[in-house]
């Protein structure tokens, strides 16, 4: 019987132990958790809920809250040509950008995700963009396009060709920045699909070359479904980063011409500290949010992998 | 082990926390070389009390030099300043605007500002700067030029003096008006638009394939589409005291009826020859100091330009001439002035200092020692009477086309605003081949959509 109540009260205390030792763990994640609960609190949510709250109102930085004008300022943005013109300019450069980035990005990896000679200067030389300034890329970039000056205007008349005006023309000068900020943002859709591509069991390859597969097959019912979890990262993450596109487009074509790469960051930036309007800015914010959340979703649930 | 690691991580957490309680204003530099910025604890010495300005200003290589120049003299010139530590800001030409809004708007520890002089009404319609009137006498107001008191001043209340005044001629390269068989006239009368026009496509050089390696004119200094330089080309368009020479309505609102008159569209169609007519004189996208590369034959700049050229070719090996800015021969000739003015914020705990500075800065010394270092037309009297340089061309052309043919650009509380909408309309009419009627129709929309929130401030 003592033996009994000896085994008990040694079975409780172990639990106790291990349950005092749980709640010591989870204490010790949350205390990692929370430096970043603070960041995202003090500079994501708690923007987020006062921007609402300027939407709201006659607002601006100077002037500070004025009357509350309700939802006047989103009505206003179904009115306002220039906010359509934005929206239109933001998703033509997230179609520009985000599906060539991530089939070039994607044939990289296939190509250098195994190490051979000189794979390490190639991969360096990809994610060097990437952790380059972006004002200074753009600086560089736009003094490359330049319509007389530029290196790019040099080859094309080495090559025989005209010269192009890229940020000056209607056509092509959102193209361009898209195509600047493919090669900055490269090198970061690069490394997650190589991580991805090493994480794919080499036996699956195996089994496939086994049943006659070429190299189309194993590509298409191999790596592509194993890579849709990561292939849904990269998506969604480009897509938000791309909607948020806004230094380029101040430092190379201060949204011209002709509206052409006005960008809804842009012009939202325009509107707040430009026009002192910040409580129509807000609203564009807001609805931008929305959009982005609303995409995000989408990409989510169409590239889902239990389906 | 668990006990140990909780430890380990609050105590990280809190060095985190401590490190980021600081202040929350950027680290600014130190206005003079290699001085420490004074701190908290540091003990005031003899004849002065230690205090911290903190100065927001414009990143510009002349402006800085002769800004850390006049604050060393200002510390000289009174023990009581001596142990003042001016901690310089310097931001982009684009930036100075919102950065100075953000400043004050968050409650920042800014004391003092440099501002260009037309959006001195924005920041005293919105309360971003102090009254100066207080520190400034009648017979010191006085001292400066009635254009720069009136750009420094809202509904009569003097905020803001200027460190110097501004009016564009145009300068030529005389090698390659030379070679070109091209006499601008002397003076600062200058040619009309039309005169002009086939002396400027004489000087464009370029090759079969329409390269070209020498442009004829770089109409304007710093911003390509600005105000200030490209605002200038459609008042000339009107007669002076017409409705498009005064450029808005006296409201300080009201753009329709002076931005699109025909007057003004005829100005702008001609605007857009210069980069688009069958011998295009302008790029339509800047080249970075086209004039002093030796890329352009005429650039329309204020005379600061004078001190970048002795800067770049200390040799004088820069053959260059000064004739009158063009204007519409059915229009009048004008110039727009006004350059950078100082304001104090209205959260600065030591505005008594900062006032103090300013008007050094802006005083017969500190005006001086400026003067030397941008060579720029001073925004005093006596000194513009004073300095021999002015009484002899090419200074003396800007002395006199200053006084003669100086407005300052509109004056309205919106210049912001109207402003960025400006930029983008001449960004337009250069770069694209909307009808012109069509894109002004639209500028002028958004300027009064935008400026209405002002309607009354001069009432």
């Amino acid at each position: 019987m003592a033996q009994q109540l000896g085994t008990a009260q040694s079975a409780t205390s172990f639990l106790g132990r291990m349950l005092n030792w749980r709640r010591q763990q989870l204490i010790v994640a949350f205390l990692f958790v929370l430096p970043a609960m603070i960041n995202f609190a003090t500079f994501r949510y708690i923007p987020i809920v006062q921007a609402f709250i300027a939407s709201m109102y006659d607002y601006s930085l100077l002037g500070g809250f004025g009357d509350f004008v309700g939802g006047q300022n989103y009505m206003r943005m179904f009115t306002d040509p220039v906010f359509w013109r934005s929206m239109q300019a933001t998703v033509l450069f997230v179609l520009y950008k985000v599906p060539l980035q991530i089939v070039l990005a994607l044939g990289l990896a296939m190509l250098l995700a195994r190490q051979s000679i000189g794979t390490a200067i190639v991969r360096s030389a990809i994610l060097t963009p990437m952790v380059t300034s972006i004002i200074i890329v753009s600086i560089i970039w736009a003094m490359m396009y330049h319509s007389q000056q530029g290196l790019l205007q040099s080859l094309l008349v080495t090559l025989g060709f005209q010269k192009i005006a890229f940020l000056s023309d209607t056509g092509r000068a959102l193209p361009a920045v898209a195509a600047m900020m493919i090669w900055k943002d490269i090198g970061f859709s690069f490394i997650i699909f190589v991580a991805g591509l090493k994480g794919i069991p080499e036996m699956y390859y195996e089994a496939g070359i086994v049943d006659g597969a070429n190299r189309w097959q194993l590509f298409r019912h191999i790596t592509l479904p194993l890579l849709r979890p990561i292939m849904m990262f990269v998506i969604v993450t480009q897509t938000i980063f791309s909607f948020q596109v806004f230094v380029p487009v101040y430092q190379m074509t201060q949204g011209g011409p002709l509206d052409s790469t006005k960008v809804i960051v842009y012009y939202i930036y325009q509107m707040g500290f430009r026009f002192q309007d910040m409580g129509y800015a807000s609203a564009m914010s807001i609805v931008t949010l929305v959009l982005l959340l609303m995409v995000s979703w989408l990409q989510m649930r169409f590239l889902r992998m239990d389906d | 082990m668990v006990k140990q690691s909780i430890a380990a991580i609050t105590l990280a957490f809190a060095l985190l926390l401590a490190s980021c309680g600081g202040s929350s204003a950027p680290a600014p530099a130190p206005a003079t070389g290699g001085e420490a910025p004074a701190t908290g604890g540091e003990a005031p010495a003899a004849g002065g009390e230690a205090v911290t300005i903190n100065f927001l200003t414009l990143q510009d290589d002349d402006l800085l030099i002769a800004t850390n120049a006049t604050i060393e003299a200002w510390k000289r010139s009174d023990p009581q300043y001596a142990n003042v530590t001016v901690n310089i800001q310097a931001v982009p030409f684009a930036q100075i605007f919102p950065a100075i809004e953000t400043a004050v708007a968050s409650g920042a520890d800014l004391d003092l500002f440099l501002a260009d002089g037309p959006d001195m009404k924005h920041y005293a319609f919105n309360n971003a700067a102090i009254p100066l009137d207080k520190y400034f006498t009648a017979e010191e107001i006085n001292g400066f030029l009635p254009i720069n008191v009136q750009a420094g001043s809202y509904n009569g209340v003097f905020y803001s003096p200027g460190i110097m005044e501004s009016c564009s001629l145009m300068f030529y390269n005389k090698d390659m008006t030379d070679e070109a068989g091209v006499q601008p006239p002397q003076g600062y009368q200058g040619w009309t638009m039309e005169e002009a026009l086939p002396n400027w496509q004489k000087t464009v050089k370029s090759d079969a394939g329409g390269n070209v390696s020498q442009w004829g004119l770089r109409w304007g200094q710093g911003t390509y589409w600005g105000d200030y330089e490209l605002g200038i080309v459609r008042r000339s368009a009107g007669p002076k005291g017409s409705p498009t020479y005064m450029g808005m309505a006296a409201d300080g609102v009201t753009f329709k009826g002076y931005m699109d008159t025909p007057e003004a569209l005829r100005a702008y169609e001609f605007q857009r020859s210069w980069y688009q007519g069958d011998i295009p004189i302008s790029p339509q996208e800047p080249i970075n100091q086209i004039f002093f590369n030796k890329q352009a034959a005429f650039y329309i700049s204020p005379d600061n330009a004078i001190g970048t050229i002795n800067r770049m070719f200390p040799d004088g090996d820069f053959n260059y001439g000064v004739t009158g800015i063009p204007y519409f021969a059915d229009g009048a000739q004008i110039c727009h002035t006004d350059s950078w003015h100082f304001g104090v914020s209205p959260a600065s705990k030591n505005q008594d200092t900062a006032a103090a500075l300013v008007k050094f800065m802006t005083g017969p010394e500190g005006a001086k020692i400026w003067y030397d270092l941008v060579r720029q037309l001073p925004a005093r009297v006596e000194l513009l009477n004073t300095l021999p340089e002015y009484s002899q061309p090419p200074q003396q052309y800007f002395a006199q086309a200053v006084q003669a043919i100086g407005e300052p650009r509109i004056q309205t509380p919106g210049y912001t605003e109207y402003q960025q909408v400006f930029a983008e309309f001449m960004q337009n009419v250069a770069q694209s081949d909307a009808p012109i009627d069509a894109l002004v129709a639209d500028a002028v929309t958004k300027i009064e959509s935008a400026v209405a929130k002002y309607k009354g401030w001069n009432e």
